[in-house]
């Protein structure tokens, strides 16, 4: 039997079921969002995805080592994160993502390797201790660029410190 | 207040834009109206000729058509930004940033319009990192038109 016969879209790769209309995608509506937790959170990964479970909302989580994922339609992730951030406002981040969890185009499971994104997780990540020690320690700062001395200035401290 | 960001997928710009009350414009956004949509659910044809088409309206036909796809995604972005947040020199790595020519154009275009913007250098050190903070969060306080001298 042919493929197009058995009605499957592609058998070995994806097993997605395609007829002869197109597929009726089950995330018409729906958003994801990645809660990651920063280095230096009061609250695990696994705390966290037990906590979100507990809200009972009709969403559907999944636990990553960075955090969870949320799926769902947007008042109720949105409530979801609204909750999960407040148990440690400055050290938990949330990122928006396009593809749904456990999609077989992206998810590793499947296709082995990090999924694209998961690198640039990783390098903001090493940013996060510090964002999180700025967020803390709210300060307002000038935006202007510092403007260069003029010559006869720097000229100055330039004999100042030779003098010493 | 819509505020574009770029690195256009940078989580740390996002959610700093969305604790201050404002609406991050992400690529992501853009990606999942191309990986959900009824028509091309079924993988790998998440990206379609259609694409570089859509690119025209950004850039000319002799840039190459990875250029203009990409903008098919960006451009939307651009068009809808009321304020716009740079970070330059993020890693070669960090993204959807791999393609230099897309970017450069992203940002020309955002620099071109006539929205506040604030420019930045992706931070290499902790007191870098802690200014980029306070200067984004001053930068978004000012949107709000709420910022006090503390």
């Amino acid at each position: 039997m042919s493929k197009k016969e058995n009605n499957d879209f592609d058998q070995e790769f994806c097993h997605i079921p395609k007829g002869d209309e197109y597929v009726v995608s089950d995330q018409v509506g729906k958003i994801t969002r990645m809660v990651v937790l920063g280095p230096t959170c009061s609250v695990s990964s696994k705390e966290m995805f037990n906590f979100i479970h507990l809200l009972e909302l009709p969403i559907n989580v999944r636990l990553t080592c960075y955090g969870v994922n949320l799926n769902g339609y947007p008042e109720d992730v949105n409530e979801a994160i609204e909750k999960a951030r407040a148990l440690d406002p400055n050290h938990i981040f949330i990122k928006i993502r396009g593809f749904p969890p456990g999609d077989p185009r992206r998810c590793r499971a499947r296709r082995g390797g990090a999924r694209e994104g998961f690198h640039q997780v990783e390098a903001e990540y090493k940013l996060l201790n510090d964002v999180s020690y700025a967020l803390e320690h709210p300060k307002h700062v000038s935006l202007e660029k510092p403007k260069k001395i003029p010559v006869e200035e720097f000229e100055d401290i330039v004999n100042e410190v030779n003098s010493k | 207040m819509q505020v574009a960001i770029f690195p256009p997928n940078s989580m740390i710009l996002a959610d700093m834009i969305q604790r201050k009350g404002h609406t991050p414009l992400v690529v992501q956004h853009q990606m999942k109206n191309k990986v959900t949509s009824a028509e091309i659910d079924a993988p790998p044809f998440n990206i379609t000729e259609e694409g570089p088409i859509e690119g025209l309206k950004y850039a000319a036909i002799e840039v190459p058509s990875g250029v203009r796809g990409r903008m098919s995604l960006f451009g939307p972005l651009i068009e809808a930004a009321e304020a716009a947040i740079i970070m330059e020199n993020a890693p070669y790595g960090f993204g959807c940033v791999g393609c230099h020519r897309s970017s450069e154009l992203t940002v020309f275009s955002l620099r071109r319009k006539d929205i506040p913007i604030l420019e930045l250098e992706y931070p290499t050190s902790r007191d870098e990192t802690i200014e980029m903070v306070y200067k984004i969060n001053t930068f978004l306080d000012k949107l709000n038109g709420d910022e006090d001298d503390d």
